[in-house]
């Protein structure tokens, strides 16, 4: 069978293309080498079908074939699911320890301890009045300054009570912008849908939609952030998402199909993990740590109440609910300070003053106060551990997911100077061929002319 | 492993803001002078720190609980001093009366010296610390005694009858010391209450007799009954007495203890100087060089060297 001159013409033509394609492709990669979750892609080379020849003289008669260039099969994006699903598990964590942090970082900064401003400080100055008193125990001033140091003590609990009230609010309020109606879950929930209609639609035409299915994969890394996420991937291209809990393994679904699913949270107890889930496990009430040291502190306001009470044999402090929130030193006393009784008996007896003095150091009030301030530093100090071993963890698997999926420059620029040293080598074999065809053509067939 | 642009973009920043936090912590540290700031820092340490400091404001209150029970009882010292220098003053007066050679007109003097010395004492005894008498027992803003015949004592034995609560101060954890002296328990209530022996009532009694002339009831049995007057002032003298020492001895442990408690605060919630400024210094080079590092890292690339 004979082959057309041209033939040699035609495969040039095939490489020139083709590493046309490369290098527009390696622009592209060098274009979104700073966009967020863009994966490279490499456009897949493959030699083109062959022409079969009879050879003369083959032993086995079956032909050769004389290869014909190169064919672009396809642009793919370069990436690793099994580490985009390592890298969302680490996430979510991460979140969920960094909302912690955050959270409790702002109920711990009420507190100011240790300092001179602090409850300790107060309940310091509390306890010395009454000892004063005790020296002067008909002394209207001593009575009139002990007031304003009973009052300094319970303002301090109130204002810390109540900035751990703000920090709980704060941190549902978090919680309702992310999972709530309206808020970012379904936002994306929606947008999610949306891509998995448009991508399936390609895939079945047989694209790969590269960016569409990065813009995607950027959404879930979002949603990781919020919670834990499980994600199936359908025949087709689409995929089912939804939140999973950690403790009950039960699902929430946030899109199946092409449908979204996001129904706002559950109305029940659940734990989701990522930035939820710290929220939640911080602000969450009943049951938030947040609102365990809000009862703590209520405990200790009635405690210091009703210890300071019993010693004084009457009402000093007077408490209501929530306990941290009301106590105050008793109306009548406010209103006339010179009724606090010193002392049982004569004038200068002061068996009162000096009971409700020794007081200080009690395990029920100061060793109280203590432990919460120990507890509630404990606590943040474990969540700024966590989030730093967290956020360690992320960074290696987000590193080997970008060792995979990243654009390198070096890289990128080494193709470019493949590619176009292989473009310019396609060309000179095309020219090569044209000179053959100039030799065919204009000096054959001319002799003795 | 592939390292790509954005790796290594990534990693500088991410080294960059440890170092940045870290120098940041350190600087907070230089500028409070303050190991902990907050109690996150060390949880332990704070507790710690916050038991220091109850301690420490607790032990300053003890020290001015204890230098104003100092002042009582050098108050009641001094009152007690004069009721002694009084009472010898009776005794010689006492001692010159009684001999033979004596006659009605000088007992008559020396019994108004008499008369001055019981208004003298019921004086000594009504003084006061601060605005507070301080031998009347804890009825402190009624006088013990009026001046003139009436020596009926006109406070209570608080302090005195074991049970009744006195005065009473707390110099120490769990320590509380009843520093009031009754003057019932020395002076008595004179014609008031006859029979009971004590200093009025033995001074009256002279007087009377020196107003009598009776010379051999001087001789028998009043010189008898001052000597016993004059020991059981200089008892409660020395009871006082040991009880300032008590004080003192209070005093300077606490002091120590002060100082015990300031030392440890120091040690647990300040930040060592020395230390925190080579930290510093050390976290800055480390910054520095960082900074260096990742800006030759970024800058080059193939580029540079491709014509």
């Amino acid at each position: 069978m004979p082959i057309s001159s041209f033939y040699g013409l035609q495969t040039s033509l095939r490489g020139l293309i083709a590493q046309q394609r490369m290098l527009d492709t390696t622009g592209h990669n060098i274009a979104n080498a700073s966009t967020v979750g863009y994966s490279r892609q490499e456009a897949t080379l493959a030699a083109s079908r062959a022409l079969q020849l009879q050879v003369a003289g083959a032993s086995n008669a079956t032909g050769a074939h004389l290869g014909s260039g190169v064919d672009v099969q396809g642009f793919r994006r370069v990436r690793d699911q099994f580490l985009d699903a390592q890298y969302r598990g680490q996430n979510s964590s991460l979140s969920d320890w960094k909302a912690r942090a955050d959270a409790l970082d702002s109920a711990e900064l009420s507190l100011a301890e240790p300092g001179d401003n602090g409850i300790n400080a107060m309940l310091g100055n509390f306890w010395k009045a009454w000892s004063d008193l005790s020296k002067t125990p008909d002394d209207a001033a001593a009575k009139t300054a002990l007031v304003q140091q009973a009052g300094a003590l319970t303002d301090s609990i109130h204002s810390v009570r109540q900035q751990m009230v703000w920090a709980q609010e704060s941190a549902m309020g978090q919680y309702d912008a992310i999972a709530g109606p309206g808020g970012n879950v379904e936002r994306i929930a929606s947008e999610l849908a949306g891509l998995n209609k448009t991508i399936s639609s390609f895939i079945v035409n047989g694209d790969s939609p590269n960016d569409l299915m990065d813009r995607r994969d950027v959404l879930l890394d979002q949603l990781s952030t919020y919670g834990q996420l499980s994600v199936e991937q359908l025949d087709g291209g689409s995929m089912n998402v939804a939140f999973v809990d950690g403790s009950t393994g039960l699902s929430y679904p946030i899109v199946t199909d092409r449908t979204a699913d996001w129904a706002g949270p559950p109305t029940g107890d659940w734990s989701p993990g990522g930035q939820m889930g710290g929220l939640l496990a911080a602000g969450k009430s009943p049951g938030g740590m947040i609102d365990g040291y809000l009862a703590t502190l209520d405990q200790f306001a009635s405690s210091l109440a009703s210890t300071v009470n019993a010693a004084y044999g009457g009402d000093f402090f007077s408490i209501g609910t929530p306990p941290g929130a009301s106590i105050a030193v008793d109306a009548a006393i406010q209103a006339d300070p010179k009724t606090i009784v010193a002392g049982t008996g004569a004038s200068g007896s002061n068996d009162v003053a000096l009971a409700i003095s020794q007081l200080k150091g009690n395990a029920s009030v100061d060793g109280a106060y203590k432990a919460f301030v120990a507890k509630v530093g404990g606590d943040l100090n474990e969540a700024q551990r966590m989030q730093a071993n967290a956020q360690i963890l992320t960074d290696s698997v987000e590193d080997r997911r970008q060792s995979v999926a990243g654009v390198s420059m070096d890289e990128e620029m080494t193709n470019l100077v493949r590619f176009q040293r292989a473009y310019q080598a396609s060309a000179r074999a095309m020219s090569t061929m044209d000179e053959m065809l100039d030799v065919l053509i204009n000096r054959t067939g001319r002799v003795g002319l | 492993m592939r390292i790509t642009t954005s790796m290594v973009q990534r990693s500088i920043l991410a080294d960059l803001n440890t170092l940045s936090v870290k120098l940041a912590r350190t600087q907070t540290k230089a500028a409070s002078g303050r190991e902990i700031t907050r109690p996150a820092d060390n949880p332990f340490g704070t507790s710690k720190a916050m038991g220091l400091r109850s301690n420490l404001a607790a032990n300053d209150q003890y020290m001015r609980n204890i230098d104003d029970a100092r002042g009582w009882m050098d108050a009641t010292e001094s009152a007690l001093d004069s009721i002694t220098q009084f009472v010898k003053r009776a005794q010689d007066l006492v001692v010159q009366a009684s001999t033979d050679t004596a006659d009605a007109t000088s007992r008559s003097a020396v019994a108004a010296e008499i008369a001055q010395i019981i208004q003298g004492v019921k004086e000594t005894a009504n003084s006061s610390y601060g605005d507070r008498y301080i031998m009347s027992g804890t009825e402190t803003s009624v006088p013990p005694y009026k001046l003139g015949d009436d020596d009926t004592y006109q406070g209570n034995d608080a302090g005195h009858d074991p049970a009744l609560a006195g005065i009473v101060r707390e110099i120490g954890p769990g320590v509380t010391m009843t520093i009031n002296s009754v003057a019932s328990e020395l002076l008595g209530s004179g014609r008031s209450d006859p029979g009971d022996g004590k200093l009025l009532n033995v001074l009256r009694d002279i007087a009377d007799h020196l107003a009598a002339d009776d010379g051999a009831a001087l001789r028998s049995g009043d010189l008898s009954a001052l000597k016993q007057q004059l020991d059981g002032v200089l008892e409660v003298r020395a009871r006082n007495g040991s009880m300032s020492n008590r004080l003192d001895a209070a005093s300077t442990r606490m002091d120590q203890i002060g100082l015990a408690l300031t030392d440890q605060l120091s040690k647990t919630e300040d930040a060592d100087f020395a230390q925190t400024m080579i930290d510093f210094n050390s976290q800055s080079a480390a910054y520095q060089a960082a900074l260096r590092a990742g800006a030759t890292i970024i800058q080059s690339s193939l580029m540079d060297f491709l014509r």
